[in-house]
């Protein structure tokens, strides 16, 4: 009643906490997959923080609470939200930095790679080529509508903030442009029949430098539409799929005209390559002139040429992009390892390709060969931590060569989290000798533009400390596990053993003992019913009596010997001087029951076999030996435990009786736990029968690769000799 | 002797195995004092015999069927028949016989006794004595005798048996108190007996302990 109430409670215990942990499992996932998780949502950058925003191309940096891509990269990509969220609008500030290109919101994105179109969603941008709203769907291929302003609207200019705002609502979408938040928006409006459901939100700007601010994303019902679309004038497009991509459509583009960008002009003929700086007298103040691209515009300007690179310190402030095209006149100043150009008039010439970096080693970069230019290294990180103003500090070594790669804020806390010390990585920057950047303890270090400019090679080796724990603390468990189930397999291999010695023994009970029995009475009755004079009948039939009895305590015998015995090891000896007691019942034999050493606990399995062979030996000297002590000793020692039954009696000659059933019974049993069985005996000597048995060590903490490699040997000794463990077929 | 009409001693011989019960009948029925009045293969039918028949002696074998010996000799006990029992079987555990013997069975007997032992037996059962081997005697009072207690169990049922609470004698024995309720427990358990007071009584009914 007991264990069935234990067993059931377990059981419910058991179902209950599957069934808590599955409710856990799916609230967990809804509330993943929910499409209203973490909205609305209001960025950080005012903060100086952009947590979660995950880049593909451009030189992402935050500079007073403003977003900035200053790269002309086509399609330059900022994503975050949850790829779940569905209906839902995203409003902000956007701003132009470049002439030609456009920037804007992209909407129910996912899928993303770095690359043009290389995302499914929909982007919305302001292009001021064509002074129009641009609506388009990407699928790793373009297709677009353009919506020009609403007249009230001023053309579209660079450098200013516009407010963007952008809907999606079903397969609506819906987006609307304004100078101010007061002035009516220009609305453009469309609906894609065959839609994309939902994806994230993210940043975009095409040819063109892009910056965003104060972005809001919230959830957007149809009520939102509706009063989206009262708002303003409504250049709706009718709902036919997106056309297919033909740029010369775009009719009349209107070039706004420029209002502080400075107009491309002649090169100045006197400049002179950037490599060539460093010829300049040491001491005497020098002007020069040099023209290359803006590689670097944060936290100092570097411009490269084909020959090399320079910092520029401008004398005026301009704000410049990297690849722009410039001319740069100023004081020539040496530093340790470097030329440096001060007090720099510069000049932007036009918009140019920025200059891909050079791939060099560690080594090459810390000559100072490549110094002030745009290179690539590879190594592996050692150390991250915070410098200055929350910019991120790498410290890579790469063989014997150490460097530090140093990265804007903006997007480092996220870095700082997903890159792993000891990892392979390449970062991509101006590699300065510096020692303000250095500080003295690197030969260079690397100026990192976006957390783009970063790649990881491959990852933290695996054989960190922390894993090579994890991992032997797992071997550890498996092996104890091992060691538990092989226990109790053992265990319901004897629990099986013992069954059927039990099925057995009613099995003889009922049928061979009855039997005997049965015929023992209708001998008995034969004979008395027989007259007296046949004598010699009478005497056979005694003797057929005689033996017919005999077989019947045989038969008893063997029963006894097959029932169960609940065996402790403590009482080992006890039940051993029991069955010696009841064999000897009624006669004069006397039984001496010993141990000596300290006792050990017996598994079930060693001190059950001990007994059976313990009661075969009495058994065989009670019937066969005709002794007058029987002697019963347990001795114990360090990993063994040896038994000994010793009789006074008869003996016999050592080679006759080895062979009997008897003894190769008990051999065989004594196999079964590896023990040793001896008989020694000799005519008119007695008989003493020596069984040693070794002792498993016991599982400790400590010992366990020991106990179990020495199971494994042991288990692998009793599975070789398959043929042999039956002696009954080997003797013949 | 209930039955003046024949002195002679009746019979039923109660086994399964048919072979036993043709080799019974056969040995018993050459002995003039005594009348093998039926042979039941089942408890059930044993009883069903007795409620038809007069009987003086049962030969019981203590594995049927149906039902084991013992219940069946408590059943006949409980509805009244004064017919006299001898277990009769070919094996044989100390519980066995104590259990028998506690059930009310006058003899016991293997079923290799000899054929003048066995009427021995009968006559001596039917005279309202009881015949149990000395062999059989033995191991009964073996039984009888048995504790499992351990030493230190036996030390606290002599302490219970003098009235000490469980926290007087974990002051005495020095042990935890939990301790020696956990030893009370085990002696309970171990006597099969409800409570610390038919503990005691059982011990010394037992003779485990001194009264």
């Amino acid at each position: 009643m007991k264990p069935s109430l234990i067993s059931s409670r377990r059981a419910l215990l058991g179902s209950l906490a599957v069934t808590i942990l599955t409710l856990g499992t799916i609230g967990l996932i809804a509330h993943l997959q929910s499409p209203t998780r973490g909205l609305p949502y209001f960025d950080s950058f005012a903060t100086g923080k952009a947590e979660g925003w995950q880049a593909f191309g451009g030189t992402w940096a935050l500079v007073s609470g403003v977003m900035r891509n200053d790269s002309d990269e086509r399609g330059a990509k900022l994503l975050t939200g949850s790829a779940y969220w569905e209906d839902y609008s995203i409003e902000g500030d956007v701003m132009l930095l470049g002439l030609d290109g456009d920037a804007g919101f992209i909407v129910r994105s996912s899928n993303e790679e770095e690359g043009v179109d290389a995302y499914d969603g929909y982007y919305v941008g302001l292009r001021s080529r064509d002074n129009s709203i641009v609506l388009g769907r990407a699928g790793y291929g373009w297709a677009e509508r353009s919506f020009p302003m609403s007249a009230s609207q001023d053309s579209m200019q660079v450098l200013h903030w516009y407010h963007l705002k952008v809907l999606v609502n079903g397969c609506r979408l819906i987006a609307s442009a304004s100078i101010t938040t007061a002035a009516a928006p220009t609305l453009a409006s469309f609906i894609d029949d065959d839609c994309i459901r939902r994806g994230r939100i993210g940043l975009r700007s095409y040819r063109s430098g892009g910056a965003w601010r104060s972005i809001v994303v919230r959830l957007a019902t149809q009520h939102d539409v509706d009063q989206m679309l009262a708002r303003g004038n409504i250049r709706d497009a009718p709902s036919t799929p997106f056309p297919s991509t033909d740029f010369s459509d775009l009719s009349n583009p209107s070039l706004p005209s420029s209002v502080d960008l400075p107009q491309p002009s002649t090169p100045d003929p006197g400049t002179i390559p950037i490599t060539n700086l460093r010829l300049y007298a040491l001491t005497k103040p020098a002007k020069a002139t040099v023209r290359g691209l803006v590689t670097l515009t944060a936290p100092a300007i570097y411009v490269q040429d084909s020959t090399g690179g320079v910092a520029v310190q401008q004398a005026m402030p301009k704000r410049l992009k990297v690849g722009d095209e410039v001319e740069a006149s100023g004081d020539v100043r040496h530093d340790a390892f470097s030329s440096i150009l001060e007090h720099a008039m510069v000049r932007v010439l036009w918009e140019g390709t920025p200059i891909p970096a050079v791939s060099v080693t560690p080594f090459q970069a810390s000559t100072g060969a490549f110094d002030a230019t745009f290179i690539e290294v590879e190594g592996h990180l050692r150390r991250k931590a915070y410098g200055l103003g929350d910019s991120l500090i790498l410290d890579f070594d790469a063989g014997s060569q150490s460097f530090r790669a140093i990265l804007n804020p903006g997007r480092s806390s996220y870095l700082y989290r997903e890159l792993k010390l000891d990892s392979l990585l390449r970062v991509r920057g101006i590699a300065v000798a510096d020692s303000a950047y250095t500080g003295n303890l690197t030969p260079f270090a690397v100026l990192v533009r976006s957390s783009d400019d970063i790649d990881v090679l491959a990852g933290p080796p695996w054989w960190s400390a922390g894993h090579l724990v994890i991992m032997s603390i797992g071997l550890l468990i498996l092996a104890l596990s091992a060691n538990l189930l092989y226990q109790r397999i053992e265990n319901w291999r004897l629990h099986a053993v013992v069954e059927e010695r039990e099925r057995l023994a009613y099995e003889m009970h009922d049928t061979l003992a009855q039997s005997v029995a049965g015929i023992g009475f209708q001998l008995e009755a034969i004979r008395v019913a027989l007259p007296k004079q046949l004598t010699s009948v009478h005497q056979q039939l005694d003797l057929a009596s005689q033996f017919v009895r005999h077989s019947h305590a045989e038969a008893r015998r063997s029963v006894d010997m097959l029932r169960p015995h609940q065996l402790e090891s403590e009482d080992l000896l006890n039940a051993l001087s029991n069955c010696a007691d009841r064999l000897v019942a009624g006669s004069s034999v006397k039984v001496i029951a010993s141990s000596t050493g300290d006792a050990h606990p017996l598994t079930l399995r060693i001190a059950d076999t001990l007994f059976r062979i313990g009661q075969e030996a009495l058994a065989n000297a009670v019937r066969h030996a005709e002794p007058k002590s029987l002697a019963i000793t347990l001795e114990y020692e360090k990993n063994l435990v040896r038994l000994l039954i010793d009789d006074n009696g008869r003996g016999f000659v050592e080679q006759q009786n080895q062979h009997s059933l008897g003894v190769l019974g008990m051999r065989k049993r004594a196999m079964s736990i590896s023990a040793n069985l001896e008989v020694r005996s000799s005519p008119g000597e007695g008989t003493v029968v020596i069984v040693t048995a070794p002792l498993p060590p016991r599982a400790t903490f400590g010992s366990w690769p020991a106990f179990s490699w020495k199971l494994l040997k042991e288990s692998a000794r009793n599975v070789k000799p398959v043929g042999k463990s039956y002696p009954y077929t080997d003797s013949r | 002797m209930s039955n003046p009409s024949a002195s002679r001693i009746r019979i039923l011989i109660v086994d399964d195995h048919p072979v036993v019960r043709a080799g019974l009948t056969s040995m018993l029925g050459t002995q003039d004092e005594l009348e093998v009045v039926a042979s039941a293969s089942s408890g059930q039918e044993a009883l069903a015999f007795l409620q038809e028949q007069e009987i003086d002696v049962v030969l019981l074998d203590l594995r049927l069927p149906d039902m084991i010996g013992v219940e069946t000799l408590l059943r006949m006990k409980r509805s009244g028949h004064r017919a006299r029992v001898i277990i009769l079987t070919s094996f044989e555990t100390d519980e066995d016989i104590y259990r028998a013997i506690q059930a009310g069975a006058q003899g016991y007997l293997i079923k290799d006794t000899s054929l003048a032992e066995m009427v021995e037996a009968i006559r001596t059962v039917h005279a309202a004595k009881r015949y149990i081997p000395h062999v059989i005697a033995m191991r009964l009072a073996e039984r009888m005798m048995r504790v499992d207690l351990t030493p230190r169990e036996l030390e606290i049922l002599e302490y219970v048996a003098k009235g000490l609470t469980n926290k007087q004698i974990a002051h005495v024995v020095g042990i935890s108190e939990f301790t020696v309720k956990h030893h009370v427990d085990s002696i309970i358990e171990k006597l099969e007996v409800a409570d610390r007071t038919e503990a005691v009584t059982t011990a010394i009914q037992r003779g485990i302990i001194a009264p």
